[in-house]
């Protein structure tokens, strides 16, 4: 037996490149306080617990797995932190006492830095949100909604049954259509906000 | 410190062990032994060596030889912690002819290698801790141990199956033995149980031998129904104060016929035995094969007692046994050794509010599964819904409740994965219902316990990969409807499942004991921060403590099996019979001593001594310490104001000329930057 073996590249997803090893690191320190994600056991209670699991892509259990393996662009690429809708049920569960709502926030922040969200829907309202805090020092909710429904939500073939709560929601609750009074001190509240850029960006 | 020019008076050899490179991968030992040679000689060392491994039988003799020939007064070795080889060396010296309390083991393994990388600077505090201890041999003194009678009797605490072995154990071998048990029966949670794993043989025919063996035999004094009070007394000659609980029943006259609760008009629901799912009488024994058979009249729940009036069990008592003015009944009992074998306490399912535990019918805890399993049980081993009529179609067994989860309890219980493959089988066998297990990790490292794994998996138990994130009864689909339905994530699948079953096992975990901080107190034990008792060493001595004759068996000392238990009740009743055997035993002479003239009677030692062992003096007016009892801690001599309580072996000198010997280095160094 004379026949050349040839070694074949393994699949996809590994070997992991030396530097995003670090990955699980690098979440971990970008997220304040001691999130203990490296404690991760798999067990996945965050999962089990989630009420957007199923519109995600991958669990926060796997995702935390892919964490560790260094799959930096598919997790980037990832819907999950984005359904993420911080009811911090898996955060109350864990028995690890991992911080998991707020490594969804991390996730997203880091997402948005490398470019690589797949569907900005998501990421789009958390901007215009806080564009008008940014204006007015408020919410503005009519604006919100209006906006990001013209972008994102297909909003002619869904006009007409939004119509009558749309209607409701300026007659019954009282909502104003104009746009809200900025706050007393908006300057001081700039301040801040660039502060925080400013600590972020760091 | 001395001054340098006075001869020593003593001769000392310094011994530098390698400890294979456990020491020397850190620490130059050769630098060490040639230093203490040339620098430690005006305090007395005659020869300094370094060896490979001291502890050997080479090592030792090297020792012996150095002691006889170059005729040393004094030996320090620097090697690992005293708690390991302190005995070894002793004992060597001992056979040279030294008192082998003039020798000092210093670690340079666990106090210096072991936690350093730096090997100049690892090496440097080697030299100082030999110094130091160089420093202190020489105010060493000769000492003798203690030696004390060992009295023959055993007090057992908890009538288990971990308490019954070691009963059993010391009483076949001939010395008598106190068990005392808090329920008015022995037999412990092994007595609930149906099948016991990996061999599913009847949990009950495996142990009501053993129970009838310690009911009758002729070394064994049973106090059931009764509690230690009070320990006095120390190795060899405890002083124990038991409370026997008032049974309402003359044991020498009743026959155990059970007239008396079958005519007993007050039924209570019985949530130890069975569990909260079956009922007794007020006037009861917990299983029909008890040991001792005599019943028990539960005042709290007697109609008589309450109200006044009834006495049916009385009238009806065949041999007039019952008597309703006994009263509980204090007794002491002298012993030489303890075993605490008190077990555990059930995870309170209640806790995870999730599981729905108390709120959603069909969620039963593992002790519940238990008895309703087994074919002594309320159900007659029918396994059921809460109606007592439905045959679930599946079910589901949770794994870790309670445990491996920082919101309850950090450990695993060790049980729980056989545990919950064992009801798999059952219900399996029982129902053929479907069975899901949802686990994190399975867990089955003893002999057997993984083919039984694979038994369960060909039988055709589902395994979902999951920590269960909840259970509830709010159907989102019409296939939900009327059933529990488990909300899991699948993780071996990635995907959130929601699996509709008809009942649920909470396999809860083990808890110590509540109230075993106090237990431990009374005994003068120590417990981790879970509440488990420690152990001496958690490899090498497992089941005694750091009181002597306080041994531990069982779960009172963690989560564990019915095999380990077992396996630790009749090691630590090998571990007695061997101390009850040389008739006495040898006290380390490392004492407290109180110095008379200069006591204040202030008494503050008194009550921080955690043996109980300083007696205070009425008519002198100052405090003794009873040598038997003191264990030599130290707590007494840091807590005196007055200076007047110093320990044998750690007086004041001996630890302030270590201390020298520690800083010679730094103050050498710091005379030599002074001249230059």
């Amino acid at each position: 037996m004379s026949e050349k073996v040839t070694l074949v590249d393994p699949p996809s997803a590994g070997p992991v490149a030396h530097e995003d090893l670090s990955l699980l690191n690098e979440v971990s320190l970008c997220t304040p306080g001691d999130s203990h994600l490296e404690m991760c056991i798999q067990c996945g209670t965050c999962g089990g617990s989630c009420p957007s699991a199923s519109a995600m892509d991958h669990t926060p259990r796997a995702i935390f797995a892919m964490l560790r393996a260094g799959m930096r662009d598919e997790v980037m690429k990832s819907n999950t932190p984005w359904m993420c809708v911080s009811c911090y049920y898996c955060t109350v569960r864990c028995p690890q006492d991992i911080h998991i709502t707020d490594v969804m926030y991390t996730l997203k922040n880091m997402a948005i830095k490398s470019k690589m969200v797949q569907d900005s829907t998501a990421s789009d309202f958390s901007r215009t949100f806080i564009s008008y805090v940014k204006n007015y020092g408020r919410s503005f909710e009519i604006g919100l909604a209006g906006i990001q429904n013209a972008t994102h939500l297909k909003l002619a073939a869904r006009l007409p049954n939004m119509i009558p709560m749309a209607l409701g929601m300026l007659t019954k609750k009282g909502m104003s259509p104009l746009p809200p009074k900025r706050i007393k001190g908006l300057d001081g509240l700039k301040k801040i906000l660039d502060r925080a850029q400013e600590l972020e960006a760091e | 410190m001395s001054s340098e020019d006075k001869k020593p008076k003593e001769r000392i050899g310094v011994y530098i062990c390698h400890c294979g490179s456990n020491i020397a991968g850190v620490v130059n030992v050769a630098d060490v032994s040639k230093w203490a040679g040339d620098n430690l000689a005006n305090q007395g060392v005659v020869v300094s060596r370094d060896y490979k491994f001291m502890c050997s039988s080479l090592g030792q003799e090297l020792i012996q030889k150095d002691i006889k020939e170059q005729k040393l007064t004094r030996v320090v070795v620097a090697a690992c912690s005293p708690h390991l080889h302190e005995p070894t060396f002793r004992t060597a010296c001992k056979g040279a002819g030294m008192n082998p309390y003039l020798c000092e083991l210093v670690s340079i393994r666990e106090q210096d290698s072991w936690v350093h990388t730096d090997k100049i600077a690892a090496t440097e505090k080697a030299k100082a801790i030999v110094a130091g201890g160089v420093s202190r041999v020489v105010h060493h003194e000769p000492l003798i141990p203690l030696k004390v009678p060992i009295h023959p009797a055993t007090l057992i605490v908890g009538g288990g199956i971990a308490g019954i072995q070691a009963t059993l154990e010391i009483a076949d071998a001939g010395f008598p033995v106190y068990l005392v048990e808090r329920e008015p029966s022995i037999g412990g949670h092994m007595a609930q149980f149906d099948k016991t794993f990996p061999t599913l043989d009847c949990s009950a025919c495996i142990l009501t031998p053993k129970m009838v063996l310690v009911g009758n035999h002729p070394n064994v004094t049973l106090l059931t129904y009764s509690e230690v009070q009070k320990v006095d007394g120390y190795v060899g000659n405890f002083t124990v104060t038991i409370r026997k609980g008032a049974r309402y029943v003359k044991t020498a006259d009743c026959t155990g016929c059970g007239i008396c609760w079958e005519k007993c008009p007050k039924k209570v629901i019985d949530d130890k035995f069975e569990a909260g799912l079956g009922y007794r009488k007020a006037v009861y024994t917990p299983f029909p094969q008890a040991v001792p058979k005599y019943p028990v009249i539960d005042d709290i729940n007697c109609t008589y007692f309450q109200k006044g009036t009834c006495k049916a069990c009385e009238k009806f008592c065949p041999t007039n046994a019952i008597d309703f003015t006994q009263k509980d009944e204090i007794m002491t009992v002298e012993v030489g050794n303890i075993i605490l074998a008190t077990g555990w306490d059930l995870f309170d399912a209640r806790r995870v509010p999730n599981y729905g535990y108390g709120r959603l019918a069909n969620v039963f805890t593992n002790m519940e599964f238990e008895r309703l399993s087994n074919s002594a049980g309320p159900t007659g081993g029918n396994i059921v819904l809460r109606d007592g009529k439905t045959t679930p179609k599946s079910v589901g067994i949770v794994h870790c409740v309670g445990s491996r989860d920082k919101n309850y309890n950090n450990y695993c219980s060790a049980i729980c994965c056989m545990q919950s493959l064992k009801f798999a089988h059952l219900v399996h066998e029982k129902t053929g219902a479907t069975v899901y297990n949802f686990y994190i990790d399975i867990r089955t490292p003893a002999k057997a316990y993984d083919e039984f794994y694979q038994r369960i998996i060909e039988e055709g138990t589902l395994f979902v990969r999951g920590k269960v994130a909840e259970i509830t009864d709010a159907a989102r689909n019409p296939g939900e409807e009327g059933k529990l339905i488990i909300q899991v994530e699948d993780t071996l699948v990635g995907k959130q499942r929601r699996i509709p079953v008809d009942m649920v096992i909470l396999s809860s975990g083990l808890e110590p004991r509540a109230g075993s901080k106090e237990v431990a107190k009374t005994f003068g034990i120590s417990c981790s921060a879970d509440g488990w008792y420690i152990e001496r060493h958690p490899k090498l001595d497992p089941v005694a403590t750091m009181t002597e004759g306080v041994y531990i068996a069982g779960c009172v000392q963690g989560p564990k099996d019915i095999p380990a238990s077992v396996a630790q009740g009749a090691a630590a009743a090998a571990r007695i019979l061997g101390k009850i055997q040389q008739k006495e035993i040898a006290l380390e002479p490392i004492r407290a001593t109180v110095i008379e003239e200069k006591c204040s009677g202030c008494r503050i030692c008194n009550t921080m001594c955690p043996f109980s062992a300083i007696l205070f003096h009425e008519d002198t007016m100052v405090s003794e310490v009873n040598p038997a009892l003191c264990q030599g801690c130290g707590t007494c001599v840091a807590a005196c104001p007055a200076g007047a309580i110093t320990g044998t072996g750690f007086s004041n000198e001996q630890i302030l000329s270590q201390i020298d010997g520690l800083l010679l280095l730094t103050l050498d160094k710091k005379k030599e930057a002074a001249v230059a």
